[in-house]
């Protein structure tokens, strides 16, 4: 059985080539597929360098990416961690599988989304917001605040992805973090009782509003977009950029501990903090808010510049997560 | 009759070292999480006694027996209408109402909840859903059981009985075992399913066992949560032990034996029942599928860019479901020849096995095999994604082809062995060629679930390569509407032409 597994190998490492290029890169890239792989191809075919990518997405609850790079702390295999979410990222600085690197290329980016110690640096953000049926709610009508779906107006009417997973996770706890558990108790208990509806991910909270099957919900802004430019009847709100702030989640970009081809990671990084990748993820249908002044972002969403963001201590806001997410196990039934 | 230092022996240590290495030393790996330090055994107490163990355990029960039962009300009737009644394209009509375990469950049940709304949130919802994609298992084990059933048997039975009374008192018992370890293994596959109850937000030990891997990253906490998972299934399987007992089914076909027209009768009913079916479990989900995919705009963009994935899935499936067969094959023969308690005892084993949560046996696989030295050679490379499969399947396979093999009188084996011929020889030439419909329906079976796997294949598929499902699986979120779609509907269209080349193949080979 081995022997036909060697032979497997042997075969599609032929059909890879003998000529290729020498220098190569891993990433593990869990920022969604459509949006990132053409970042990446776009460096193999400048660089010369070969970029080997393992993609993966929170969005379809796959447990991949972090679980596959703790596993393989005794032996990494990957170089660069891409991912689409601050928790992650952190989780692995906790655990001691990531290594620093101050890259010169995140000259520009504001203190606050980079780690001090160079263990990550932070690039196009998203939002999380409010997204509404057009059809079925006037504009004006729309709530402002996420405290607002706490309002028995919208008993039965609202839902958002399950908080124990990807980006809501972050938001949950970045509440916690914020409110402090007595307040944020309270507004997730509120929430139970209007009959939240608790989704398997963003992208179906997107989904179920377009579809009227709820009539607001809370996801990310890229979500949203891939409806609008689909014709289809949503529009957002970036929610209490007056009250506690909007939430703002970087991508963050990571060197690994023990990575295999230190220097080409360096690299790749130095290229994903480019200006010219926040401008393409921008100009792309994910439309990430670039986290420099001088890049020009997305149409139609406001710049980071223009509001207060919610809460900028990722760490502080990561830590949460565990225990937020069984207190909410409790609250939320789940 | 055969001596220890016959190539019998030499052949079966070396399939037991391989199952070893290949099937049990990642879970050996994950249980060894438990106890590492970093898992507090009073966290894990915690886990295991949770007052909602009782809940995921009753639902979870509801789930596999529910799907189990379902699909063998469909399955195995079907199964004995292809193998006995005659009908027109019978070989279409095989691969039509097996077409449906194609299909990824996932994208069944999106298509589910858009044709049946909040109604598919629901236990109910997720058996509906699996049994779409399970009952072509029970249907290819059950036709090739009923077409090892002597027909003279039948034949003699219809002069003093009716067609029904044979039925039930002939043919149903023959074929019983076989059906019961087609039921068994659609009720493991069902229980260790995360997908389909992940996304109709059904709570059972897999999402369990999801939550502690993706919201608290914690091996040890997923492997013992796994546990009531592997208990559920042992307890299952001896069920079924007890309820069959060691029945050894001494009927087979023989040369020249052709079926007759024995239940002709029933053509009409069975080709009514059998076109409800094709609705039912493809036409109507296929039909919302390719309406979803109508959507996409870049469906030449889409198939060009996946075209390596395309060749990496059926290059790998092909060879992992051969390897997975082979193997089975030896670890089948050993149980099928083993004392009726060791046979017993490697039911279970390879039951408990085959209910591994899937990322459960992909962090076991990450264990194992990413180190220096012998075992490192591989890592990194397809061979995992073979290894992979192999750790899967090769339970799964090995508990049916076991099945198959014990319906060869040990007779046979005897009187080659009389005569001088050595084991490998007898094995190719008497017991195997006795056995191939079974071992076919293995393989068919460890191609398609090969093809369609994403849990294990996501954590170990090497950098830089894909198969088709992960494919279809990180580009679900946010790619463009009618995409993800498109992508399923072609991974169902690739899937199927090797099926339907191979269902034509052997149809030419034997009777209608």
């Amino acid at each position: 059985m081995v022997c036909a597994a060697a032979i497997a190998a042997a075969f599609f490492s032929g059909c890879r080539g003998g000529n290729g290029p020498a220098r190569e890169v891993t990433a593990y890239v869990s920022a969604d597929r459509p949006f990132s792989e053409p970042i990446m191809q776009e460096y193999q075919r400048r660089s010369g360098v070969r970029v080997s990518v393992v993609y993966d997405t929170e969005e379809t609850k796959s447990t991949g990416l972090a679980n596959r790079l703790l596993a393989e702390m005794q032996r990494p295999q990957a170089d660069v961690f891409w991912s689409n979410e601050p928790v992650r990222t952190l989780v692995l600085q906790t655990r001691q599988a990531l290594a620093p690197y101050q890259s010169p290329a995140a000259q520009g980016i504001a203190d606050v989304f980079r780690d001090p110690e160079g263990y990550w640096t932070g690039f196009s953000a998203r939002y999380r917001v409010i997204v509404y049926n057009t059809a079925r709610v006037q504009a004006a009508e729309a709530p402002q605040s996420i405290f607002d779906l706490a309002d028995p107006r919208w008993k039965g009417q609202v839902a958002i992805a399950d908080p124990r997973f990807g980006s809501t996770s972050f938001h949950v706890a970045a509440l916690y973090a914020e409110l402090g558990d007595e307040r944020a108790d309270d507004y997730f208990r509120k929430l139970r009782a209007n009959d939240v509806k608790i989704v398997d991910g963003n992208s179906v909270v997107r989904d179920m509003v377009a579809r009227g099957d709820a009539l607001v919900g809370l996801t990310d802004t890229d979500d949203v977009n891939v409806a609008i430019e689909a014709k289809q009847p949503v529009a957002m709100v970036v929610p209490d950029r007056g009250g506690i702030g909007v939430p703002v989640m970087p991508n963050m970009v990571s060197l690994i501990a023990g990575a295999p081809h230190p220097d080409e990671g360096k690299r790749l990084i130095d290229y994903l903090l480019s200006p010219e990748v926040e401008r393409a993820l921008a100009e792309s249908d994910a439309v990430q808010i670039p986290l420099r002044p001088g890049v020009a972002g997305p149409q139609n969403i406001p710049p980071i510049s223009s509001f207060k963001p919610m809460t900028l201590n990722y760490a502080k806001a990561a830590a949460r997560v565990d225990d937020v997410t069984k207190r909410l196990a409790a609250i939320l039934g789940l | 009759m055969w001596g220890l230092r016959s190539s019998r022996t030499v052949v079966l240590l070396a399939a037991a070292a391989a199952f070893v290495i290949v099937c049990v030393l990642p879970l050996v790996d994950m249980l060894a999480a438990i106890v590492r330090p970093s898992t507090g055994a009073a966290a894990l107490r915690t886990a295991l006694l949770d007052s909602r163990q009782l809940s995921l355990l009753s639902t979870t029960m509801i789930v596999g027996l529910g799907t189990a039962t379902l699909a063998t009300l469909i399955g195995a009737p079907l199964g004995f209408v292809l193998a006995r009644i005659t009908l027109p394209y019978k070989a279409a009509l095989r691969i039509a109402l097996a077409a449906p375990a194609v299909l990824p469950p996932y994208v069944v049940a999106l298509a589910l909840i858009a044709a049946a709304g909040d109604v598919a949130f629901t236990a109910g919802g997720a058996i509906v859903v699996l049994t779409v994609v399970f009952y072509p298992l029970t249907m290819l084990a059950t036709e090739a059981g009923v077409r090892r059933v002597d027909p003279r048997l039948e034949d003699a039975g219809l002069l003093v009985a009716t067609p029904a009374c044979v039925l039930r008192r002939i043919t149903w018992p023959l074929v019983l075992p076989t059906v019961t370890s087609a039921a068994l293994v659609i009720f493991v596959l069902a229980i260790s399913e995360f997908s389909v109850p992940g996304l109709l937000r059904v709570r059972v030990f897999t999402t369990e066992v999801f939550t502690a891997f993706a919201a608290l990253y914690d091996f040890g906490l997923a492997t013992v949560l796994s546990l009531p998972l592997l208990i559920v299934s042992v307890g299952v399987a001896a069920c079924a032990a007890i309820v069959l007992g060691d029945r050894l089914v001494t009927a087979r076909r023989s040369v020249g034996g052709a079926p007759g027209d024995a239940f002709d009768a029933w053509r009409p009913a069975a080709a009514v029942a059998a076109g409800v079916v094709i609705v039912a479990m493809l036409i109507v989900p296929v039909t919302v599928l390719v309406g979803e995919a109508a959507r996409s705009t870049s469906i030449s963009a889409l198939i060009w860019n996946s075209r390596r994935a395309v060749v990496n899935s059926l290059a790998l499936a092909m060879v992992g479901a051969t390897a997975a067969t082979l193997l089975a094959a030896c670890l089948g023969y050993a149980r099928a020849r083993a004392t009726a308690t060791a046979g017993s005892a490697l039911d279970a084993l390879w039951v408990v096995l085959f209910a591994v949560p899937s990322t459960v046996v992909g962090i076991g696989l990450i264990g194992i095999w990413n180190r220096t030295g012998v075992f490192g050679v591989l890592y990194g490379t397809p061979a995992m994604l073979v290894l992979a499969y192999l750790a899967r399947l090769v339970p799964v396979c090995a508990l049916a082809i076991g099945a198959t093999i014990r319906t060869v009188p040990e007779s046979h084996e005897e009187a080659a062995a009389t005569a001088g011929a050595g084991w490998m020889r007898t094995m190719t030439q008497i017991v195997l060629p006795q056995v191939r419909s079974g071992l076919l329906a293995a393989w068919v079976v460890a191609f398609i679930l090969a093809f369609g796997e994403v849990g294990t294949s996501i954590l170990v598929a090497p950098p830089g390569e894909s198969t088709l499902p992960i494919r279809v699986y990180t580009l679900i979120a946010n790619a463009p509407p009618g995409d993800a779609a498109a992508l399923a509907v072609v991974q169902t269209v690739v899937i199927l032409c090797p099926l339907a080349l191979l269902g034509i193949a052997s149809t030419h080979r034997r009777p209608a």
